[in-house]
């Protein structure tokens, strides 16, 4: 007999994507809403919390509708409700989990809290690839930069993290010094594809012995360089300093990975978080992972940043595992990945 | 009507059941606890320990503020939730004049409070006329050390309710402190002011309402202060 289907919704609320989607058998996706409030939040240069978490009230439940809508689904044909419940914006995180779980208290239906970073991990299982663990995953976001291995569809050991400043974060900094609109990652990316990588010698941070990542030094540096010439009158060639700072950040993430990718023998990699969506990387990596005789998989652009599709992936694997989550369930900024 | 009531714009984490007049469940915890992780657990004790169906609700109401942002996000999220899988209308309520509805007593004005941060309290005036509540003075935000002088201009005996306790010592002749019995928000007025609000009304909507917020996020006002001082330095 043929196993049943499994439909899982997904909601997601952790940052400035108000987000819900349904999963069937955490491959098959039956429907994508995504709510996003970059341009709500362009005029400050950055999220804010309090506009960000009011932004998600208003939009939850219309989202959660229209992606069962468009699943041609109602709440009481889907299997369990996974919701993110961190990291992220603790009051942003709030508004989906209470919605998740009134969902699941009043549909007397299964809740699944899900790790946010997790989630873009599994976005990779709907890249279309074929791609089953053991691998290895580089998680590159605005608050993370990690380097871990996923053993089986529930286990995960991470080999090293950022110790300061995660990648991203380093991306949306030094494009706010250099006057560029939010969010900065896509910013810099535009500009270095008309600048020459190699015009500055920007320091790679490389840790030697150990799989952490630090970004702050090569931040500063990038910093001082711009701050020199603007103290001298001087033009700062942009383009040139975002292709050049761009190229050491991917440096150090490639290298990193191929030591990883050889420690280890693992023979996939796969790229996660919202600067995973970032084309040099991609193609520097999928480079770097063919010389070590490994091969890159990352998730197509819209499952990139946050999205609900890749919390209900994981939500799939998590209600095989019978990893059922109960109504206390709390939001949690800061939630590491692999935590329970 | 069949109704239940969530109230989540303070500390207290009040759930409720009535029907029409008639209390049939509360449950109201009152010690700082979040209300993310005791909100749906309360609901699931009162459903359980009443017996009553999920499926026999038949109206959903939900304290919509003024009170703490995130509260009254947490409230207004599950409540929304709860309606669009019940199929209930749902109503919002506003949590001050919850508040004036604990306390159906007429001769005096009702002046409930609730924490604005920094010093400041949210203020309405509300009387009992006939058995029915009454707004005198619209909802405004008020420094706690002028709030004793306001009052007293009504020359009245007025009761407060609410957040008041910090300011018992300072009040002034006449203007007096409610007790606790009466002063903490209760799902229950919650639940009841939404059916009377909902009576002879039609229409359904499961979502849509937003929190009675009455401020800006600090971010907004701070833009904006910005951008003024920007077209002054242009002058
Ligand atoms: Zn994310």
């Amino acid at each position: 007999m043929a196993e049943k289907d499994i439909y899982i919704l997904g909601i997601e609320s952790s940052c400035d994507e108000t987000a819900a989607s349904v999963v069937k058998n955490g491959s098959e996706v039956l429907s994508n809403i995504i709510s996003t409030q970059i341009s709500i939040h362009r005029k400050f240069g950055g999220v804010v919390p309090e506009i960000a978490s009011r932004k998600h009230i208003e939009n939850i439940m219309p989202v959660i509708d229209e992606a069962l809508g468009q699943a041609n689904l109602t709440i009481s044909d889907i299997d369990a409700i996974a919701v993110t419940y961190g990291p992220g914006l603790v009051g942003a995180l709030l508004v989906g989990l209470s919605a998740a779980k009134a969902l699941a208290f009043a549909n007397d239906k299964p809740l699944i809290g899900v790790n946010n970073l997790e989630g873009h991990v599994f976005a990779n299982f709907l890249s279309g690839e074929n791609l089953q663990p053991p691998f290895l995953a580089l998680v590159v976001s605005g608050g993370h930069t990690s380097l871990l291995t996923v053993e089986d569809y529930n286990t995960f050991k991470l080999l090293g993290q950022t110790r300061d400043d995660a990648a991203g974060e380093a991306f949306d900094k030094i494009a706010r010094y250099m006057g560029l609109q939010y969010p900065g990652g896509p910013e810099i990316e535009k500009l270095a594809l008309s600048g020459k990588k190699d015009a500055i010698d920007f320091p790679r941070p490389l840790l030697p012995g150990s799989y952490d990542f630090s970004f702050s030094g090569l931040k500063s540096a990038v910093i001082n360089y711009i701050h020199g010439l603007e103290q001298n009158d001087k033009e700062v060639p942009k383009a040139d300093v975002a292709a050049s700072f761009q190229a050491a950040i991917i440096e150090v993430l490639v290298k990193k990975s191929q030591l990883a990718l050889l420690e280890t023998g693992l023979k996939n990699i796969v790229l996660a978080g919202g600067v995973s969506a970032n084309k040099a990387l991609q193609d520097a990596l999928d480079i770097g992972a063919a010389e070590v005789g490994a091969r890159l998989v990352h998730p197509t652009p819209i499952l990139c940043t946050d999205n609900a599709v890749m919390i209900a992936a994981r939500g799939y694997y998590m209600y095989k595992n019978n990893e059922f989550s109960d109504y206390t369930l709390n939001a949690n900024p800061s939630l590491k990945l692999g935590a329970k | 009507m069949l109704t239940l009531g969530i109230d989540t714009a303070t500390k207290v984490c009040s759930v409720a059941i009535c029907r029409d007049e008639e209390i049939l469940a509360a449950y109201e915890i009152n010690m700082g606890m979040t209300h993310s992780e005791g909100l749906v657990p309360q609901l699931e004790q009162i459903f359980t320990r009443t017996g009553i169906k999920k499926s026999d609700i038949e109206l959903m109401a939900v304290s919509i503020g003024p009170g703490s942002f995130t509260g009254l996000r947490i409230g207004l999220a599950t409540a929304e939730a709860i309606a669009y899988s019940l199929k209930i209308p749902l109503v919002g309520v506003n949590t001050l004049e919850a508040l004036a509805y604990n306390l159906p007593i007429e001769g005096i004005l009702l002046a409930p409070i609730l924490d604005a941060q920094k010093g400041n309290y949210y203020l309405t005036i509300y009387e009992w006329k006939q058995g029915e509540i009454h707004e005198v003075d619209a909802v405004r935000v008020v420094p706690g050390n002028e709030l004793g002088t306001i009052l007293a201009a009504y020359n009245k005996n007025v009761l407060l309710l609410g957040e008041c306790a910090k300011l018992a010592g300072v009040l002034p002749c006449g203007v007096t402190c409610a007790p606790c019995t009466v002063s903490m928000p209760k799902a229950t007025s919650v639940a009841m002011l939404g059916i009377k609000q909902h009576l002879g009304k039609e229409d359904r909507q499961y979502f849509g309402l937003e929190p009675f917020y009455i401020r800006r996020s600090e971010a907004e006002e701070l833009w904006e202060q910005r951008q003024k001082n920007l077209v002054k330095s242009d002058e």
